[in-house]
Parts: structure tokens; C-alpha cells; sequence
């Protein structure tokens, strides 16, 4: 029995709609898998997570208005089944989207957003406590190395000059 | 530390990753990724590019107040005050290490203090420095100096020449008897131990056999003929060997 134009059409969606899926669900989920703690990362791996990252903002946006439009076109032609099946896929694809857009390294390790620094004989620092000092032109600044092992980097200005200090 | 100017362009710096447990940083405005223990961008569009290095002191804060009684510290943050766990140097050395280098004596999580000299990577075990202060070496024919401070945590790193000539440091031991780098006994650490008061920690300094001047943990000699001279300081970054290692593929290791 030769497929009628609406098998067609439900075909070509559904593989539309799993294509898209899968770059959505692939963009976020491949970099957030290789970029990883406690894991060795290869230099080709590496390149692909920052490739993929770098893009996923704006392709998961894509891929998830048309999974969105897909199941739609779809969602009249399927049984209660496939129709769960439908929003179970979006809710992944909505996740990665929203992922994509999120730093979760911050959520771990929060940035200093404003820092705020006292005069050496205020703070209540224990004279062993390790510091990475700096000193440029008449600046002289003292970051605390426990401080500086949470937040990683901090962007700052000391003497005139821009740096980040990171640990 | 880096600075975060490049071509004329500040950028600002967020974490964004980890490659083999050394952190990668993105820039906000291109998006750039950059490793930190490098400062080199590697992927994104200033992919090649390289932030220039701050020569920066690892030190004790007693040690850096005593030389800096002016400058300011890094309030920390009331928020994750929590977080900022005063135990977190033993606690990370027990994490597993996913990348290892066999064919040294050195250990994965063993502390070096690494350098480059035009090129050349060095790094010295910490346990070595310590027990040595100071440590005279050559890399790429520059006579280097590496001492470990007064308080026996901080350490800095100095090429080893005054007046454009190659110079020898000697520790200036307690009532004025010249102590040379040597491997110190049990006897001798246990007396070390015993006086090292604050008071022994104001005597230290550094003689020269040059000129028989005294010089300070900052370089500068504070008595004899090369007074007010200063000695040039090195960049020099406390690590594990293995992320030294990882980052400094040709590099040496001080043995003695």
C-alpha cells in the first residue's frame, strides 16, 4: 500500500523533529560532559567542547523554536503515546537551551562581583595565612590564596593597570 | 596574575571550565577561551594571543605586612565566608589526579616552584627548597637565585648578579656566622625549630660573597658596598608537578 501524502508529511516531521532534538540535546550536553572535574581531557575533546559551547547559546535557541513548531505541526497527527514522548522531548531541549545560557562553573564557585579591600592592619588574617601579593606603581594589594582558591579569578585594577588574579 | 589588556583592549575574565584540572577563563567581551596557568587564549578570536605576565609574590600575610605595612587586602566575601575553607590544601591533595607524568621521583601532587628563563622551564620540589635555601642554579645561562623566605613558606626568585656580574648567596646564620646552602641534619632542623623566634626572623639575611654585602628576602641590600641595589626578580609559581608538568612539556627539574 503506497504512504499517502499525511505519512509522508508525519515522517518528515518526526525526522525533523529529532534532528533538531538531538543538535539541541548534543550542544549542550557533549561540552558539559568532556568539561568535566576529575576527568582527563584530550586536546581534540577539548576543541570540541569550546566549539560546541561557543555555539550552543544561539543554536539551542534555534533547535528548540523548531522542535516548538515541529510538535505543534505534529501534535494532532499522534496518539497520547507519541504525544508524551513529544513533550518529554521538548522539556529536555528546553533544559539544554536554558544550560546553554548558564555559567553552572559560578554556580560552584561564585565570582566577587564589587570586591572590597581593607588596610593590612584591619583585616583579622593569621600571620602564616598564604597571600599572592601585587604591587604596581604606589598600589600594594594582598589576595588571600583561601579566598582566591574559591572564586579562581577576580578582575582588577592596582596601580592604573587592569589584571586578573587567578588561582 | 595576567594582565587583561590585549591590543589595547581590557577584557574581563569569568570561570568557565577545567582542562586537566588547571581552569579555563572566558573573556566577556569576544568570548575568548584562555588557560589560566598559561594566559594563552585557545580557542575563540583571539585564539593565538598571549596576556602578559604580573610578576606577583606568593607570600605569608605576617611576611608581606612586615614589607607592606600600607597595602591593602582582599576583603573577604560575607556571603561565602563558608566556603572559604581554611583546610582546603590537604583536602585537594587527596583528590584523584587525571593526568600523570612517570619517569621522575616526583609525585603527581608533589609542590614545585616552576619558572621559565627566555624559553627554558625549571621546576624546583618544594620539599628541596626548603631544606636548601637558598639554591643557586644556571638555566639557559642565567645564575639564578631561589630562597625561601624567613618564615620558611614564602619564596622568591632573583637572577643572581649584581653589577652585571654572577653572584653567590650565602644565608647569614644566627650571631653572624656564614651558614652556605647546605642539607640541613635532624639536629640542625630541631634547633632551626627551636629558634625561630621573630626575633631570629628579623636578623635573616642573604650575604653576597661579591661584595659581603647584606640583602634582605626582597632583594635589596640593606648594608656594605652594594647598598640600596636590588636584585632582579623572577616570575615563580608554586604548583603540583603534575599541572607544571602538563603546561612546561620540556621542563627540568633541580635535582641536587
Amino acid at each position: 500500500m503506497p504512504i499517502g501524502p499525511t505519512r509522508r508529511k508525519q515522517s518528515f516531521l518526526w525526522i525533523a523533529f529529532c534532528l533538531c532534538a538531538l543538535a539541541a540535546i548534543a550542544l549542550f550536553f557533549i561540552p558539559a560532559f568532556i568539561i568535566r572535574p576529575f576527568t582527563h581531557q584530550s586536546p581534540r575533546g577539548l576543541v570540541l567542547a569550546m566549539a560546541l559551547r561557543q555555539r550552543a547559546p544561539l543554536g539551542t535557541l534555534i533547535a528548540t523554536v523548531s522542535c516548538f513548531a515541529l510538535a505543534i505541526a505534529l501534535w494532532n497527527l499522534v496518539d497520547r503515546w507519541r504525544k508524551s514522548f513529544l513533550v518529554l522531548a521538548l522539556l529536555i531541549v528546553t533544559f539544554s537551551a536554558i544550560m546553554s545560557r548558564q555559567n553552572y562553573f559560578e554556580w560552584m564557585f561564585h565570582p566577587i562581583r564589587a570586591q572590597q579591600f581593607l588596610a593590612a592592619s584591619d583585616t583579622k588574617l593569621d600571620a602564616e595565612e598564604m597571600i599572592m601579593a601585587v604591587r604596581i606603581g604606589s598600589d600594594a594589594r594582598a589576595y588571600p590564596i583561601r579566598q582566591m582558591a574559591y572564586h579562581h579569578v577576580l578582575n582588577d585594577v592596582v596601580g592604573g593597570v587592569p589584571i586578573a588574579v587567578t588561582y | 596574575m595576567w594582565t587583561r589588556s590585549v591590543n589595547g583592549r581590557v577584557l574581563h575574565f569569568y570561570l568557565a571550565g577545567i582542562n586537566n584540572q588547571n581552569f579555563l577563563m572566558r573573556d566577556q567581551e569576544t568570548g575568548t577561551w584562555w588557560q589560566q596557568i598559561t594566559g594563552k587564549a585557545i580557542y575563540g578570536p583571539l585564539q593565538g594571543e598571549a596576556l602578559d605576565l604580573v610578576l606577583s609574590d606568593e607570600l605569608t600575610f605576617g611576611e608581606w605586612r612586615a614589607e607592606t605595612p600600607r597595602g591593602e587586602v582582599l576583603a573577604p566575601v560575607v556571603q561565602y565566608a563558608k566556603e572559604y575553607d581554611s583546610n582546603w590544601e590537604p583536602q585537594v591533595a587527596k583528590l584523584p589526579v587525571v593526568i600523570s607524568f612517570p619517569g621522575t621521583e616526583l609525585k603527581s601532587r608533589d609542590v614545585v616552584v616552576g619558572l621559565t628563563i627566555h624559553g627554558a622551564a625549571r621546576a624546583y620540589p618544594w620539599e628541596t627548597l626548603s631544606r636548601q635555601s637558598p639554591v643557586l642554579d644556571r638555566v639557559n645561562d642565567t645564575p639564578l637565585l631561589m630562597v625561601v623566605g624567613p618564615d620558611g613558606k614564602s619564596f622568591r626568585a632573583f637572577v643572581s648578579r649584581v653589577d652585571g656580574h654572577d653572584a653567590e648567596f650565602f644565608l647569614q646564620a644566627n650571631g653572624g656566622v656564614d651558614a652556605g646552602p647546605k642539607e640541613k641534619t635532624e639536629s640542625d632542623k630541631k634547633t632551626e625549630s627551636k629558634v625561630k623566634t621573630s626575633e631570629s626572623k628579623k636578623d635573616w639575611a642573604l650575604l653576597d660573597t661579591t661584595t659581603g654585602s647584606q640583602w634582605n628576602f626582597q632583594g635589596c641590600a640593606t648594608s656594605g658596598p652594594a647598598q640600596g641595589k636590588c636584585l632582579e626578580r623572577i616570575p615563580a609559581l608554586k604548583d603540583y608537578w603534575f599541572d607544571w608538568r602538563n603546561y612546561h612539556r620540556d621542563t627540568t627539574v633541580y635535582t641536587h
